[in-house]
């Protein structure tokens, strides 16, 4: 009686096993990582078939070009000072809303979106209209600085502004989202009356609290500092977005190779999120 | 005389009064327990002294210094939390000495005083593991350790044991009370648990709607509540409306039943609607020799609460709760009988309101 029992129990488990596979689910799961994948393989398989007696040709060309260097560096330094400024401005922001002005919440939730609402192209022309006239003493003539397009510094100032505005929404998001994790009121409190400053307190109680939401908003601003083509072409920085454009109207197989790696330095870089996040969700967790 | 000293205190948010002309002396190195229902002010009065919140009048002195608009960080207090609020990126050795390295104390003097502390809480096996790895009552005894470790001149606990579960409760009470005697520090902990506070405290005050109803020892809390409200909110009561039938003696009227009450009703006229209250312990069955407030009882019900035995007395019109201890040979009377019960001139108290 009861071997039956459970047989029937058994044939019943299975039964529901295959119902509750999700096999729509997969299906279209796999058709998705096809469309990513397939025109990533073709692109690997075309940047390869330059030389077949030289598979890598193109990857060697691509690297002995200096210009390549040249951009790729200046890209990455943007991104790090992106970066920075951007932390800079972000956490003291999103820490303060928390903590004093719950409700100027959506206000800047929505000012964050602004790179989604306006395009780069009006955002770089924006900069350009108002930045390329002097700057003066208001209500005199006295000019104290040249306009800012008309110098390098003052270019590259203009630039890192512009990818602060399109990093923001991720960065904002993901450190709004790292302070939701803990108890930033509480904390601040604990350590202000254990003698804590501002200071002290954002730097060693609230950073390494949202490390895993930093990193993760940082590796977003570098992908997209280092891709971004419209505002460094319009203000006429040699960065590595331009440079991968132009080399693709040029050249055929060192665009492919450049691009296939950037996909990999981009996986990459969300491996060590993932990578970063999973064992952070270790210490957080659990009392 | 008075080490800690709360004049006048009155915190508003909006129009709401919160906390209302708050007066209170604490000596050094004495424990007192703020004690009441939710949403009385307790917290909010423990965070004028901590420095989060600011009084809309009123001044708080320490030691002689007024520092009623002194930056928290700028006081020398430790805030214990109900969340334990330990720094999860810090061990426990470096949430102890956070507080000495935020002071620039020597490293050796903060090295010094980490393992003063961790040994104070027992936790020497766990000074290099995380908050995340500790149970609750262990975290709470961290963030303890954390707060006495830069010396507080007062240490503020916010219900410090409610997250936690009733065995650990009880023994870290007395743990936290025994550090706080060795330590003579002044303390002020919150609660709404009246057990807590009776049993911890040097003094309590209660407190309702922001109001401070009664400061007193445990003892006069308890066995002499001014008020009905804190009458009823410590421990368990019968309270009853009654009328003054002689002021002189002393005597009042429960329902045509008279009862001598040793407090008088002296103040009161003949005639007098008051409440008088009754605290289930001080009722037993009459013997031969009581001879004051001997009454008549109907048993209405017999409730078995382990140590104690409840029962429900009428008494005229108005239910009463007599508790005795329980004991095997214990001779319970019948439901619907009646019965002799008493109770002394003393436990007749003669409620304020
Ligand atoms: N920041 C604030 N703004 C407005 N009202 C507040 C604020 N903080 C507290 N209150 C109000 O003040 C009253 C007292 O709050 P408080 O936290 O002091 O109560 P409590 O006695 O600690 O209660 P509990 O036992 O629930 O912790 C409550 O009615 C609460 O809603
Ligand atoms: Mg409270």
């Amino acid at each position: 009686m009861a071997s039956s029992k459970d047989r029937k129990v058994a044939e019943m488990k299975f039964i529901n096993r295959l119902r509750k596979f999700p096999f729509f689910a997969w299906l279209w799961f796999l058709l998705g990582a096809l469309y990513f994948v397939l025109p990533l393989l073709a692109t690997f398989e075309f940047s390869l078939s330059w030389d077949p007696a030289v598979p890598f040709k193109a990857y060697q060309r691509a690297f002995e070009d200096v210009r390549f260097w040249r951009s790729f560096i200046a890209s990455n330094v943007f991104a790090i000072i992106t970066i920075i400024a951007c932390i800079i401005l972000v956490v003291p922001t999103a820490y303060w809303i928390r903590l004093r002005l719950p409700q100027a919440r959506r206000i800047v939730e929505f000012i964050t979106l602004m790179p989604f609402v306006v395009p780069a192209i009006i955002l770089v022309f924006g900069l350009i209209r108002v930045y390329s006239t002097p700057f003066t003493i208001p209500f005199t003539d006295i000019v104290f600085m040249k306009p800012l397009t008309q110098f390098k510094a003052g270019t590259n100032i203009l630039i890192v502004a512009g990818y602060m505005v399109l990093a923001m929404p991720y960065m904002y998001r993901s450190v709004d989202t790292g302070m939701r994790t803990v108890d930033i009121l509480t904390l601040t409190e604990a350590a202000q009356s254990l003698g804590a400053s501002w200071f002290v307190i954002i730097t060693r109680v609230i950073l390494p609290n949202i490390r895993s939401a930093l990193l993760s908003g940082a590796l977003l601003t570098f992908a997209i500092v280092v891709g971004e083509v419209i505002l460094a072409s319009f203000l006429g920085v040699n960065a590595f977005g331009p440079y991968l454009f132009l080399l693709g109207q040029h050249r055929a197989y060192e665009p492919a190779a450049l691009s296939f790696v950037s996909f990999l330095l981009t996986w990459i870089a969300m491996g060590m999120i993932q990578l970063v996040t999973g064992g952070q969700n270790q210490t957080a967790g659990g009392h | 005389m008075s080490y800690l000293s709360l004049a006048n205190i009155t915190k508003q948010f909006g129009d709401t009064v919160v906390v209302d002309n708050f007066n209170l002396e604490i000596g050094k190195g004495e424990f007192v327990s703020f004690l009441g229902p939710s949403g009385c002010g307790k917290t909010t009065t423990l965070r004028m002294v901590a420095g989060f919140e600011t009084p809309t009048s009123g001044k708080i002195l320490l030691d002689g210094a007024d520092i009623t608009d002194k930056a928290p960080n700028q006081r020398n207090v430790g805030m214990i939390f109900q969340s334990y609020a330990l720094f999860p990126n810090m061990t426990v050795a470096q949430n102890i000495g956070f507080g000495l390295k935020v002071r620039k104390e020597a490293d050796s003097v903060t090295k010094q005083r980490v393992s003063e502390m961790i040994s104070l809480i027992n936790l020497e096996a766990h000074a290099n593991k995380y908050p995340y790895q500790l149970s609750g009552g262990q975290q709470q005894r961290v963030s303890l350790a954390r707060a006495l470790a830069i010396r507080p001149q007062v240490l503020l606990l916010d219900e410090p044991l409610s997250a936690l579960d009733a065995k650990i409760r009880v023994s870290l009470r007395s743990e936290i009370r025994s550090i706080q005697k060795t330590l003579g520090i002044t303390a002020i902990f919150v609660t709404h648990d009246q057990e807590e506070a009776l049993s911890i405290s040097d003094r309590i005050v209660v407190m309702n709607a922001g109001e401070m109803e009664q400061v007193g020892t445990p003892f006069e809390i308890y066995n002499f509540p001014k008020t009905r409200f804190v009458a009823n909110f410590v421990g368990s009561l019968n309270t009853a409306d009654a009328e003054v039938v002689d002021p002189a003696k002393g005597l009042v009227s429960v329902d045509g039943v008279q009862f001598t009450s040793a407090e008088g009703t002296k103040q009161r006229n003949k005639g007098d609607k008051i409440k008088v209250a009754i605290r289930p312990e001080r009722f037993s069955f009459a013997t031969q020799q009581h001879k004051d407030n001997v009454v008549e009882a109907t048993i209405e019900n017999i409730t078995f609460l382990g140590s104690v035995v409840r029962i429900q007395i009428k008494i005229g019109n108005t239910s009463f709760n007599m508790d005795t201890f329980n004991n095997p040979f214990l001779e319970l009377p019948k439901i619907g009988s009646k019965q002799q019960v008493t109770c002394s001139k003393e436990a007749v108290l003669v409620l304020d309101e």
